[in-house]
């Protein structure tokens, strides 16, 4: 959190999140991303314990509770803190939460990295959601009701599976752009390894979502 | 955060739901989706003589995506394929006073317009490229 100048008193700040010569809390600067503000490289992969623990550290440094006595600018000060600080913490805890910020932070925005649209998926998801409807409709305890339960049990389960696989996928993937950081090489070859990464990870976030939609449709009906 | 009433209403009675066969002559298919929720929206025009005749819409997603594809399927009627173009999401968003969490519902109608229409343009330049 390198900051130029201390707001009270002007002096080049050096301390991580006081000023060391007039010991005033200085604000989270507002360039930096998650990672950055919880002190974690830009990775896909982070220990949940390790991030839990600055999460703690450092809201006890920022908390407003601990600010009550102190002046309104730095009240001010410790209630923004606070509030990037829970989000950063937010959205770096959940894995693909992570990603998609992560993929946000590094295609400047989501959209850049527009892939096609999943047509066949489409398709699969709206004739999945017309045999609901005829389920839904359905006679309740008739055959008809009885067999397209069936069906449509048998579909969650697959899609299920297939859940998991792109989760096991996107794992995968999540190593493979760390271990493309870490070697922090920046040739042609890792540009274009780079940007195939972000693609795949776009294009396995989004089918996802659509997955987990019916998934989630499938489970309120038939439940 | 409450729905407009526009947007109830068409989410009560939506407007042209249905599909027409993708392969039927003068039908343009559009379909799109919502990578941040997860919707997914299908619309379709029946064109004639470069004038929309019919449109219709499945939408399996928030009551605003209901919404924002019923009344472009209300809108798409009657309009040639040039008018079509100019449908906005700023359009869809202001008759249906949507809040601005909502705003990508809109966009999303505005992106299967697009679609539709692409397809369709698609389909009619490869018969009159083919052998009719």
């Amino acid at each position: 959190m390198a900051r130029s100048m201390c707001w009270h008193c002007q002096s080049a700040v050096t301390g991580e999140y006081f000023c060391e010569r007039c010991v005033k809390v200085q604000p989270v600067s507002k360039e930096a991303d998650y990672f950055t503000c919880l002190g974690f490289p830009r990775r896909l992969t982070l220990d949940p314990k390790k991030l839990e623990a600055k999460f703690y550290e450092m809201s006890r440094t920022f908390h407003p509770d601990f600010y009550q006595t102190k002046s309104p600018a730095e009240q001010a000060i410790s209630l923004g803190n606070a509030a990037v600080l829970n989000t950063a913490y937010r959205t770096l805890r959940d894995p693909n939460q992570r990603a998609e910020y992560l993929l946000g932070l590094e295609a400047g925005s989501v959209k850049d990295i527009r892939t096609s649209p999943p047509a066949d998926l489409f398709e699969e998801i709206l004739e999945l959601q017309d045999t609901l409807e005829e389920y839904r409709s359905s006679e309740r305890d008739s055959q008809d009701s009885r067999e397209l339960r069936v069906t449509l049990e048998a579909e969650q389960r697959a899609l299920e599976q297939r859940k998991q696989e792109m989760e096991a996928q996107l794992q995968q993937l999540f190593t493979e752009w760390d271990q493309l950081q870490d070697r922090g090489e920046a040739t042609s070859q890792t540009r274009v390894e780079r940007d195939r990464l972000l693609k795949q990870m776009r294009d396995l976030l989004s089918n996802r979502t659509y997955i987990t939609s019916i998934v989630n449709d499938l489970a309120a009906t038939i439940a | 955060m409450a729905y407009s009433d526009k947007v109830v209403d068409h989410f009560n009675n939506p407007r042209n739901m249905g599909s027409f066969k993708k392969d039927e002559d003068g039908v343009g298919t559009g379909m799109v989706g919502a990578p941040e929720c997860g919707d997914v929206m299908k619309l379709q025009i029946k064109v004639q003589n470069d004038t929309i005749v019919d449109a219709k819409f499945k939408t399996f997603g928030c009551g605003s995506a209901i919404a924002s594809s019923s009344l472009a399927t209300e809108w798409l009627k009657g309009k040639t394929i040039e008018e079509a173009q100019q449908i906005k999401n700023t359009d869809i968003v202001q008759e249906l006073n949507l809040p601005p969490v909502k705003i990508h519902c809109s966009v999303l109608a505005e992106d299967a317009i697009k679609a539709a229409l692409a397809d369709y343009q698609k389909k009619s330049d490869g018969d009159a490229s083919g052998t009719k």
